[in-house]
């Protein structure tokens, strides 16, 4: 093993630089001075209602919302239906069929951001949220396929031959049998999936227009601009949301479960 | 001959219903992604392969070009390698402490990955800014000002930050599988502490290890928010030199040269990482 002062020095190092400047924004976001310092000058909450009051975080929170939802469903629509052929059918080129629904993992998101904005937006004329809708579906979709596919893998086909066996028709069996073993997937999948397009910023990036445009994306413009402490207190906002989403997870699947992959 | 023509009947229809299964996923990946992607490598508005090639070409060799695909390697390299050094570390404190521990610390790990980057790097900021906590340090020790922001070193703190919990998670499922009385075994035979850390225990969890060098390696060469607030227009990197070439100087065919230099460099490290884990489990 290695050493325990070095192993402890090293984990409290690592545990610093990862949580360290996000703690700090606790500070930051309730300070009753103007700038970007810590620590604080004063304890006010007049940034927080600097933060809601400005418009285009309330807007595009509302688009982020509607994009991970509509992309999450999607996904998933698309996703679950794929997996299942791919687990439980004999398709011939399989791995072939699941690279290809892995693939847009590996081309980086800015260059998919850039090719969906010259392709679609300015080459075929569809409408930024539309195409931040697509954009999204595409990137989700690997997610819900290796999610939801690790847990039909887990479990046994012959549960479905014996339900067809007992005289259950394929509808049937497909609801009250896979259905029900793919749910802690599908459940994983989605929450997977609707937290990862609420973060993006590479993709979303170029996919503006009048109006649309994705929160993380309007807070990177607002930090680029302005050096007030506004976004500290929407980053607060948003980490305490994300600890509730956290919970949550918890008592459904298991929090380790779904972001641990 | 009824009962063959049945069974090529179910054939059939199970056939058909594969196909009507998988066919909408493929369809929206060519629509959304493969057509797109490659129209755009290949085919930038005003321009056509030779001017790509000629871009990437010129990409390749240009005096102020040739620096930002090399910080964006040694950037890369250098976040991966800082990653390794400390992940590991903790991957390993977690798969040996107490279950009720290790998983509070894995939790505490993964947290971060909820929030989004702008979140997570925007403390750094405060950190590293002109009159940051940083500096106000080094102020007080008589050390002067740091000036750590828009510098490389602060593009590859906030990429470590950003990475660490790959790393950990990567090196961990490979270090929770591992026996640990094979470590004790070692430790029984008389191997040192560290001996058998460096035979047993690490060459184990080298899968681990290197899937998380090829995720946190490929993040780091994509990665666009921290670089563009840490780094800035000084310290270009390949993604933010790609952002500016589209939004400043809006010239396509050179956006898609970076674009392509860019995908690339993450293929072959990609496939390089998975020739070299397929060789180590095969011997």
């Amino acid at each position: 093993m290695i050493r325990r002062p070095l192993l402890s020095l090293l984990t409290a190092l690592a545990f610093l630089i990862m949580l360290g400047p996000v703690v700090i924004l606790l500070g930051v976001a309730f300070t009753a001075g103007s700038t970007l310092t810590f620590p604080p000058e004063g304890l006010s909450l007049r940034w927080f209602a600097a933060a809601l009051d400005y418009q285009p975080f309330i807007s595009s929170l509302g688009t982020s919302l509607v994009v991970a939802a509509l992309s999450t469903v999607l996904a998933l629509a698309l996703g679950v239906p794929a997996t299942l052929a791919l687990q439980r059918g004999l398709i011939p080129g399989r791995g072939v069929v699941e690279n290809l629904f892995a693939t847009p993992i590996i081309v980086p998101e800015l260059v998919l951001g850039l090719a969906l904005f010259q392709q679609l937006m300015v080459g075929l004329q569809i409408t930024a949220l539309a195409t931040l809708v697509i954009g999204h579906t595409v990137l989700l979709l690997p997610y819900a396929v290796r999610v939801v596919g690790a847990s039909l893998a887990l479990s046994d086909p012959r549960l479905e031959e014996a339900a067809r066996g007992l005289g259950a028709g394929p509808l049937r069996t497909f609801f009250q049998v896979t259905l029900p073993v793919m749910r802690p997937g599908i459940i994983s999948a989605a929450i997977l999936a609707f937290i990862t397009s609420l973060n993006n910023v590479p993709l979303s990036l170029l996919l503006t227009g009048p109006g649309v445009s994705t929160l993380p994306v309007e807070m990177l413009n607002y930090v680029q601009s302005s050096y007030d402490p506004v976004v500290a207190a929407v980053s607060v906002l948003l980490l305490a949301a994300s600890v509730a989403v956290a919970l949550v997870t918890e008592r459904l699947v298991g929090f380790n479960k779904v972001f641990g992959r | 001959m009824r009962r063959a023509a049945n069974l090529t009947g179910v054939e059939l229809s199970r056939r058909g219903t594969l196909f009507a299964l998988l066919v909408p996923g493929l369809a929206v990946l060519l629509f959304g992604f493969l057509y797109p992607v490659a129209a755009t490598l290949a085919f930038p508005p005003d321009g056509d392969p030779a001017t790509v090639a000629r871009e990437t070409g010129s990409l390749l060799t240009d005096p102020y070009l040739l620096p930002v695909i090399a910080r964006t390697i040694r950037v890369a390299v250098v976040t991966t390698l800082i990653c390794l050094v400390l992940g590991f570390p903790v991957a390993y404190l977690i798969s040996r402490v107490p279950p009720r521990w290790s998983g509070k610390l894995l939790a505490l790990a993964i947290f971060p990955l909820m929030l989004n980057t702008v979140v997570r790097t925007y403390g750094w900021l405060v950190v590293l800014g002109g009159n940051g906590l940083l500096s106000s340090l080094t102020e007080g020790l008589g050390l002067g000002p740091s000036r750590l922001l828009y510098t490389e070193t602060a593009i590859v703190l906030g990429l470590v930050q950003l990475f660490l919990p790959l790393m950990i998670l990567s090196c961990y499922s490979s270090l929770s599988q591992q026996d640990p009385r094979l470590e004790e075994a070692a430790r029984g035979l008389g191997a040192s502490p560290g001996r058998a850390f460096r035979q047993v225990v690490f060459p184990l969890a080298l899968p681990g290890a290197l899937v998380g060098c090829t995720l946190v390696f490929a993040g780091a060469v994509t990665a666009f928010t921290t670089p563009q607030l840490l780094g800035g227009a000084r310290e270009r990197i390949l993604s933010t030199l790609l952002y500016s070439r589209v939004n400043v100087s809006l010239d396509w065919p050179a956006a898609s040269a970076v674009a392509l230099v860019m995908t690339v460099l993450v293929l072959v490290v990609s496939a390089l990482s998975s020739r070299l884990s397929a060789k180590g489990s095969t011997q």
